[in-house]
């Protein structure tokens, strides 16, 4: 339990160095300094900046609050899907049920990435980067929930067939009270899998970010900065490009701590 | 003790590819505490759920009829029957720590089952509430209300179920095997608990249980169900004069003679010698 706060006090401190860092004043990410590009740390930029001259650091912080916004926010859609459909085919009719799980099932099976590129060569090119943003994160909750709602699907099964939930009916409780006395005991499933959803969703973005597929330039994201690091006569330049991929692990390990100390 | 008909049953029921009760018939008579004893597998439990019309939910299905105050149940819409479970008949399960649900505390419990049947507000169920548990002697205190099922005891949780039952002050109330998971001196305050809400309320009771001990405290009439009917029924009084070989087969596993414990039967010197038989 210890460990958890700390964990989770860590990474509100990271959140609160990001958010400082983005309201000083002066700030922008999307500002070029043509004086200095692919600047090694100066008491102007702490740690550098990019091809364009535009501060890393200012950067990085906006690409980790927004994924890990978008991250958040996408989870709890996730899972609030999942949690509608695993319930839903569970104390549904069987036939409702089978229908959920075959849906599943083809979600499981379609190949997200070539679906992914074909929604995002789809979309305008005047796409505004915010509306990119949304999109990614949108994309990544719709492929997310399939799994999850197995998981809660089972979970529901196992109540539906509880002891407590015949008591519940041969009370006459409405279904509406039936599903209020459900969610108490499906929040030890859906908790967890809202938690390991975030990291599984900061991670996604910024490989597709990598392949060009996330969020738009100018805005910033963990993707697009480690598209940074395949060009090696920029490795050479400054090790302040390593940056961004050292914090995301951070971020990630930090994450991956939290919902498994939960779990 | 009127001798009009309460309950009048006449069923057959079925999980898929076996028949597990043909040729149910048995009348229950308000206020009148009908035993219902079978061995394990006798589908004692199945015949509850077919009273309640909930053997759907456990892939049964069942055909007949199951007429309680004159109205059959079994055809009638899962709406109208949720507007009968809990009001006019309601069920006092078999293991009551599984039959609580875990997650949520005693006082969600009672208000649920309250908001189930009646829109009057808190006011109202809060002096049934006080009533109830002074009733089943139990405490009412916030604090203990607070409590989840997981931190009371068996026989509290019982109680609960018990006053949970009581609630709406049904004309019936299906026991099913309600003292099998309770040490023997609780099992006996439970039994007692059953007979006084008989007595005060004139509420009929259907004691479903292996334990014949118990059904002769209780009871005023018999039935005994073996491989899937009821084999024979006939008032406790006169059980000496049954005939059916599985009525022979449970007397023989007596451990006092049932002269004795029938002339016990009034008198309340029957929990101790309930005890001394436990042991």
């Amino acid at each position: 339990m210890r460990f958890n706060r700390s964990v989770a006090a860590l990474l509100v401190g990271l959140v609160l160095v990001a958010s400082i860092v983005l309201l000083a004043p002066r700030a922008s990410y999307s500002r070029q300094d043509r004086d200095a590009t692919l600047a090694t740390a100066s008491r102007q930029h702490p740690a550098g900046t990019d091809e364009l001259g535009r501060d890393r650091l200012v950067r990085v912080s906006a690409a980790f609050l927004l994924s890990l916004a978008g991250a958040i926010a996408a989870s709890a859609i996730t899972t609030a899907a999942a949690a509608a459909v695993g319930t839903l085919a569970a104390f549904g009719p069987a036939s409702v049920g089978w229908l959920a799980m075959l849906a599943c099932d083809v979600f499981l099976a379609l190949p997200w990435l070539f679906l992914l590129m074909m929604v995002r060569s789809a979309l305008p090119l005047t796409t505004s980067p915010a509306n990119s943003a949304a999109i990614t994160f949108l994309v990544l909750a719709a492929l997310g929930w399939p799994a999850c709602a197995r998981a809660v699907w089972r979970g529901a099964l196992n109540l539906r067939n509880a002891e407590w939930m015949l008591h519940t009916r041969a009370s006459g409780l409405r279904p509406v009270q039936i599903v209020r006395h459900a969610i108490p005991n499906l929040l030890p499933l859906l908790v967890p899998q809202f938690l390991v959803c975030i990291p599984a969703f900061v991670i996604a973005e910024a490989n597709l970010g990598a392949l060009g597929l996330g969020v738009g330039e100018p805005l910033p994201s963990w993707g697009g900065m480690l598209l940074e690091l395949d060009n090696s006569a920029m490795l050479m330049q400054t090790r302040w490009v390593y940056f961004p991929v050292a914090l995301l692990v951070v971020v990630l390990l930090l994450l991956d701590a939290i919902a498994v100390e939960v779990e | 003790m009127s001798s009009e008909a309460l309950l009048r049953v006449s069923l057959e029921a079925a999980y898929p590819g076996k028949t597990v009760l043909r040729d149910i018939h048995f009348e229950l008579r308000r206020g009148e505490v009908l035993g219902l004893v079978g061995t394990s597998g006798a589908g004692k439990s199945t015949l509850v759920l077919a009273l309640l019309g909930l053997l759907p939910w456990r892939g049964g299905r069942v055909t007949g009829e199951v007429e309680v105050e004159g109205e059959n149940l079994l055809a009638r819409s899962e709406r109208r029957l949720r507007e009968v479970r809990g009001r006019k008949v309601a069920l006092i399960p078999q293991s009551p720590m599984t039959a609580l649900n875990a997650a949520i505390s005693l006082q969600s419990h009672f208000v649920e089952a309250w908001n189930a049947h009646e829109s009057s507000g808190r006011a109202a169920l809060h002096a049934r509430m006080r009533d109830l548990l002074a009733e089943v002697q139990l405490p009412s205190d916030p604090d203990f209300l607070r409590r989840r099922p997981p931190q009371i005891s068996v026989g509290q949780a019982q109680r609960v179920l018990i006053a949970l039952a009581l609630l709406h002050r049904p004309a019936l109330i299906i026991a099913d095997e309600p003292t099998s998971a309770l040490d023997p001196v609780t099992q006996a305050q439970i039994v007692d608990l059953l007979r006084r809400v008989n007595r005060r309320h004139e509420t009929a009771v259907l004691y479903v249980s292996h334990d014949l001990v118990s059904v002769l405290r209780l009871c005023d009439r018999i039935a005994i169900l073996d491989c899937g009917t009821i084999a024979e029924c006939l008032p406790v009084d006169e059980l000496s004069k049954a005939s059916h070989p599985s009525t022979r087969a449970l007397l023989d596993t007596l451990p006092v003679p049932l002269d004795l414990l029938l002339s016990y039967r009034s008198s309340t010197a029957v929990a101790p010698l309930q005890l001394v038989i436990a042991r």
